[in-house]
């Protein structure tokens, strides 16, 4: 896919539903890859995709069947070839998607379950995933050294002498982006008295918190 | 005293990050941080037993520096145990996803030790064979597990813990390197014995790729 693709895609709503979702996971994919915090959970997305994939395999499957009881037609293992081609495809997108995301909520657990606004961008199973894995952590910290503390440094979610113990994702990481459509105003960057325009299709190396809302929103992607 | 031995931890934190396996776990090292912030934590509270309650910084500047030395050294030490225990628990929880058997593998590792230690000190080593895990890490590990199961199983059709590889070939060539007996796929069964090449599916092979049983041909 290449930006032409992107671009003109915005003005395609015509194309049928498969194409659009392939192209949206393939963003959401990168955009999951490259921002430092997590990102909405994609819900409507991830039900259709999962969806047609366990259509998909178990299309394959009866196909197969019927190759093996001698019906066997190279036009039907091609095309079969294919099918299961994409379908490996579309398995490794959607797992290493699945994967930057579970690589984010282990480095910041506390973070995104203690914040409600935080918690609402993960997929419920996310969740659980989330709070089992730290009461795991909290539990063997506990069992390991914790216990024989005094009770007042007994906490992993301490914010006294001005510290937090909560780690939080570096929002001011740069991100590389790509404008979808002109921007209406002009981008400011916080802390500084830098601001720009994109027009579309421009690309910008620019901290996460500036294009965070454009990316949500759906006007830029990340690359 | 003083954050000296938080420092070891650091360190051997610091140098377990770099290796491809987990060193053995500091028991002793951990033990006496942990005494060293009780005993700081029983000095702070007797030197603030004569005020009773009603300490004020400002008047007994000396007092207040030294219970503020005491309270950095007691969280430094923390620190220096929580980044020591996570850094260890990440990498096993790594070994988890990768499909190895972590609890197997140091135990097979702690007998490799023994036998490279030959008869001389076969006596003796009897003890010192044991897990490079703490009891505790071996509980984290079989619970994470649990844990990545059951998270995996609402996703059985995409494998998560598959290659994070693109694939680019549906069918792949590997050759057995180790007798891995029969395996069932779509296209029938193919008995993997040693030395033999087969050209199969990527995926149905992946695991025992990982595993070692397999290598894949380029």
């Amino acid at each position: 896919m290449d930006i032409d693709d992107i671009l003109a895609e915005l003005d395609q709503d015509g194309l049928p539903q498969e194409t659009r979702d392939l192209q949206q996971l393939t963003r959401a994919w990168v955009s999951e890859r490259s921002a430092p915090e997590i990102l909405p959970w994609p819900a409507p997305l991830m039900s259709r995709v999962l969806e047609r994939i366990r259509r998909q395999i178990w299309g394959s499957k009866i196909e197969l069947v019927e190759e093996q009881t001698g019906n066997v037609d190279p036009k039907i293992n091609f095309r079969l070839i294919i099918i299961q081609t994409e379908l490996e495809r579309f398995k490794f997108l959607v797992r290493s998607f699945l994967r930057a995301r579970i690589a984010k909520i282990d480095a910041y657990a506390l973070h995104y379950l203690t914040d409600p606004a935080q918690s609402a961008r993960l997929s419920p199973s996310e969740t659980q995933y989330a709070s089992t894995h730290q009461s795991l952590l909290s539990s063997h910290y506990r069992s390991s050294f914790l216990a024989q503390f005094p009770a007042s440094l007994q906490r992993l979610d301490d914010t006294a002498g001005g510290m937090t113990m909560i780690e939080t994702p570096d929002l001011d990481k740069a991100v590389f982006v790509r404008a979808l459509t002109d921007t209406d105003e002009p981008i400011y960057v916080e802390g500084t008295d830098t601001y720009f325009e994109m027009k579309r299709g421009d690309v910008f190396v620019v901290r996460w918190n500036a294009v965070k809302s454009l990316v949500e929103r759906g006007e830029a992607e990340l690359i | 005293m003083y954050g000296d031995l938080g420092y070891k931890l650091a360190q051997h934190a610091k140098r377990t990050q770099a290796l491809a396996h987990l060193p053995p776990y500091q028991t002793e090292l951990v033990r006496e941080v942990t005494r060293e912030v009780r005993d700081l934590d029983k000095d702070v509270s007797n030197i603030l037993a004569p005020f009773q309650g009603s300490f004020n910084p400002s008047d007994e500047p000396a007092t207040a520096c030294a219970v503020l030395v005491n309270h950095l050294c007691m969280r430094r030490n923390k620190r220096c145990l929580l980044a020591y225990h996570r850094v260890r628990s990440d990498k096993l929880e790594e070994m988890c996803w990768s499909g190895k058997d972590v609890l197997d593998q140091t135990q097979q590792a702690a007998n490799g030790l023994r036998q490279g230690n030959g008869d001389r000190s076969g006596m003796n080593t009897e003890a010192g064979s044991t897990n490079s895990l703490s009891p505790e890490e071996e509980e984290y590990t079989r619970q994470y597990s649990d844990m990545l199961a059951a998270y995996k199983g609402q996703w059985t059709d995409i494998d998560l813990t598959g290659s994070l590889e693109p694939p680019r070939d549906l069918f792949i060539d590997v050759r057995v390197l180790k007798d891995a007996g029969e395996i069932q796929t779509e296209y029938g069964a193919i008995n993997l014995t040693k030395n033999s090449q087969f050209f199969v599916r990527q995926g149905d092979v992946e695991r025992l790729i990982a595993q070692g049983y397999l290598q894949k041909l380029s």
